[in-house]
């Protein structure tokens, strides 16, 4: 099966600014993806290229294995940043007439639009005009739109913003559905905690390049396992060895621990267990978020 | 193609169902026969009652002529009212004691003015006239003419003009107006052919800026909701402009045909009675014709421009700084509409109405007053379609790249830039 999208050294750039530089990225069919970095990275412009919106300045773009073809959109669902939809029309109408310009056919457009409003609990609004709806409801009915016409890839664009925790859990549980029905799910957002547990591989960007990409887990295994946390009763001497400890932060009987490159944590377990009592011990994974910083600061540095 | 389609259907639908479109449809072809029956309406019941004028004169055969003159008027503002304008009375002792007479019985609203005829005003032709109120115009006009055509007559028979003579010498006179047109006689109409071309140039002039507004509006309304990107994730920026003109037009369109059925509907009565009249209107049978042709180009133009602007700005307000330059070239035509009536065929009309942003008001006059030749008519509109394109084309851009501006306020460099995008 082809990769659902590549992007081969894809530039983009406006009067001065580069938004976009020599960009290059796979994405697996059926698996999700998160396109990742803080606000102004170029996120928004890689997708807008992705779906044709704008056109890149030089690269090439390939959609279902394929150069980037209109044709290509009826099965392309996409979530804009920018949500909105029209305030003055009604919702159920609104909805068909989004999933008509993706070519479903009005009836089942109705039909597939009434079993989601249902299914997220706005089936009594569905005469109402938007503008009468609450903003966590107009936020729900724009994901609906994205899905109509169930689409081989979803494009979401900072997705959980705005939600409230019942309305993420809602929307997080029927992206796993998309996901196991083979779906490819492309995130974007500068959220990266929020995503980290759903994506398979990640593209984290910065002023619009690449600054680390690949599957999460091999990346995660790459860049960790240096932080302990640790719960413990009694002497805390063990912390002052120099063959172990780069770093700590000690909170009483409590500890967070940095721990030199290649130095085993078994070590430190078994020296602190000899010293105190040791209630709790915790590799800590280091978060994207972290991985981020550190990546973006080695560079800079 | 099905994309524009689409977005056609959605805006027209949207729009048709609004209060608004509803409430307009209806309150406009009110309000213009409200404008039409009220001021006459109002008219018969400012010169309702018949005025009791004292005429004082010396002379008995004058008085009398001048009170047949008066008496002879009607009310003219309703046909079915044949009550006199003037109940005359004839005083024949012009002196003091009269005088004081009359102003006591105005006073106490037993009449409502006198008119002084005594030998010495009647030589110097000045004339005094008084009464409870005097700020009436056309009453003053209505005695003057009186009063000129009785002494006119007096003086004719102290010539010795016979009676008869007199009233021949002093008809009026008919103007029929008649134009060549082509080695063919048509005869021409009066100011009511002059209010009928206004009507319609008017009808014209008000659809294309409530309509280029309205597409401006709508234009706005996606960017300002930030729904533009999600059409744009199906839809080009062209097919949506496309759409979105055409679907605003579509509804224009309507409200007029409407405008016209209500407005033949409830005039119809009114129309019937008025015959006469309305035969001496003398509009070419292009007219209608011409009207579609030149409010479909004119739209397509002026409504470019709007979306253009629409998708330049991020509110109303900046709308409003800049919707001056696209007002322009409509109040320019505006302004010269009665030139053009007047003088359909001059050179200063002719080269007006051939300019592209003037034609669908200017040449759209002189084919209602007078049908210029047709090479001029095809002219015009090949210069209209060649101005389309460019314009079309050029507002595309603006459109295309505007519409995903948010927040800043585009400079002319930058709006230039725009258009230079491939």
């Amino acid at each position: 099966m082809p990769n659902t999208v590549e992007l081969e050294n894809v530039c983009k750039s406006y009067d001065h600014f580069v938004a976009v530089d020599a960009l290059s990225l796979e994405i697996r069919a059926g698996s999700v993806y998160g396109l990742l970095g803080p606000n102004g990275a170029g996120k928004t412009s890689t997708i807008r290229m992705m779906i044709g919106i704008t056109v890149p300045d030089s690269g090439a773009i390939r959609v279902f294995g394929e150069p980037f073809r209109r044709q290509h959109l009826s099965r392309i669902g996409y979530l804009p940043e920018e949500r909105g939809l029209y305030k003055r029309m009604k919702l159920l109408d609104q909805l068909v007439f989004l999933a008509e310009l993706k070519g479903v056919p009005a009836a089942e457009a109705a039909r597939k639009a009434t079993e989601w409003c249902e299914r997220l609990e706005l089936g009594a609004w569905m005469g109402k005009k938007i503008e009468e709806l609450s903003k966590g409801m107009q936020q729900k009915v724009q994901f609906i739109a994205t899905l109509l016409h169930d689409p081989a890839l979803l494009i979401l664009d900072e997705p959980f913003a705005g939600l409230d925790p019942a309305n993420a859990v809602a929307l997080k549980d029927v992206l796993l559905e998309m996901k196991q029905a083979g779906r490819t799910i492309l995130f974007s957002t500068h959220r990266m905690d929020q995503v980290e547990r759903l994506c398979d591989s990640i593209c984290l960007i910065d002023h619009g390049k690449a600054v680390l990409q690949g599957d999460l887990k091999q990346i995660k295994a790459k860049f960790g396992r240096h932080d302990v946390q640790l719960k413990y009763e009694g002497e805390d001497n063990f912390l002052s060895d120099g063959e172990l400890v780069q770093s700590f932060n000690n909170y009483g009987n409590y500890v967070e621990v940095r721990l030199k490159p290649g130095a085993d944590p078994q070590d430190l377990l078994r020296l602190a267990a000899s010293r105190a009592r040791v209630d709790k011990f915790e590799l800590m994974e280091p978060s994207l978020e972290e991985i981020f910083l550190e990546v973006v600061g080695r560079r800079d540095a | 193609m099905r994309n524009t389609w689409l977005i056609i259907r959605r805006e027209y639908l949207e729009r048709v169902r609004t209060k608004s479109f509803i409430v307009s449809t209806l309150l406009l072809p009110a309000l213009m026969i409200a404008l039409m029956v009220l001021p006459s309406k109002l008219a018969t019941l400012k010169a309702s009652g018949t005025k009791r004028l004292a005429v004082v004169c010396a002379n008995p055969d004058f008085a009398r002529a001048v009170q047949s003159q008066l008496e002879a008027g009607k009310i003219e503002t309703d046909k079915l009212d044949t009550s006199p304008r003037y109940k005359v009375e004839i005083v024949s002792t012009p002196d003091e004691a009269t005088r004081a007479a009359l102003k006591g019985r105005i006073g106490a609203g037993t009449l409502d003015g006198y008119v002084w005829l005594s030998d010495d005003a009647l030589a110097s032709r000045k004339i005094s006239y008084v009464a409870r109120e005097t700020s009436d115009f056309i009453e003053a006009a209505t005695l003057q003419s009186a009063l000129k055509t009785a002494l006119l007559r007096q003086e004719l028979r102290s010539r010795g003009v016979a009676a008869e003579d007199a009233d021949k010498l002093m008809k009026g006179v008919d103007l029929d107006t008649v134009s060549i047109k082509g080695g063919q006689e048509k005869k021409g109409g009066g100011p009511l052919q002059f209010l009928s071309a206004i009507v319609l140039v008017m009808m014209l002039y008000m659809t294309l800026i409530l309509y280029g507004v309205a597409v401006m509006r709508s234009v706005l309304e996606e960017k300002t909701s930030r729904v533009m990107e999600v059409v744009l994730s199906s839809a080009t920026a062209k097919e949506l402009m496309a759409g979105k003109i055409l679907g605003v037009g579509a509804v224009a369109l309507t409200q007029i045909a409407l405008w016209v059925v209500i407005g033949l509907g409830a005039t119809t009565p009114g129309l019937l009675a008025a015959r006469n009249q309305l035969s001496e209107i003398n509009l070419s049978p292009a007219a209608l014709p011409a009207f579609a042709v030149f409010f479909v180009l004119g739209f397509l133009l002026y409504s470019a421009l709007y979306a253009a602007l629409g998708a330049m700005v991020n509110s109303e307000q900046e709308a409003q700084q800049w919707q001056f330059l696209v007002v322009m070239p409509i109040i320019i035509p505006i302004v010269m509409m009665t030139y053009v009536i007047r003088q359909p065929n001059a050179p200063l009309s002719m080269w007006m109405s051939l300019v592209p942003f003037f034609a669908p008001i200017l040449m759209y006059i002189r084919v209602v007053v007078q049908m210029p030749p047709l090479w001029q008519i095809g002219v015009c509109i090949a210069l209209l379609l060649l101005t389309l394109w460019g314009v079309v084309t050029l507002c595309s851009r603006i459109y295309r790249v505007g519409i995903l501006m948010y927040g800043k306020k585009p400079t002319l460099p930058e709006i230039v830039k725009w258009i230079r995008y491939a």
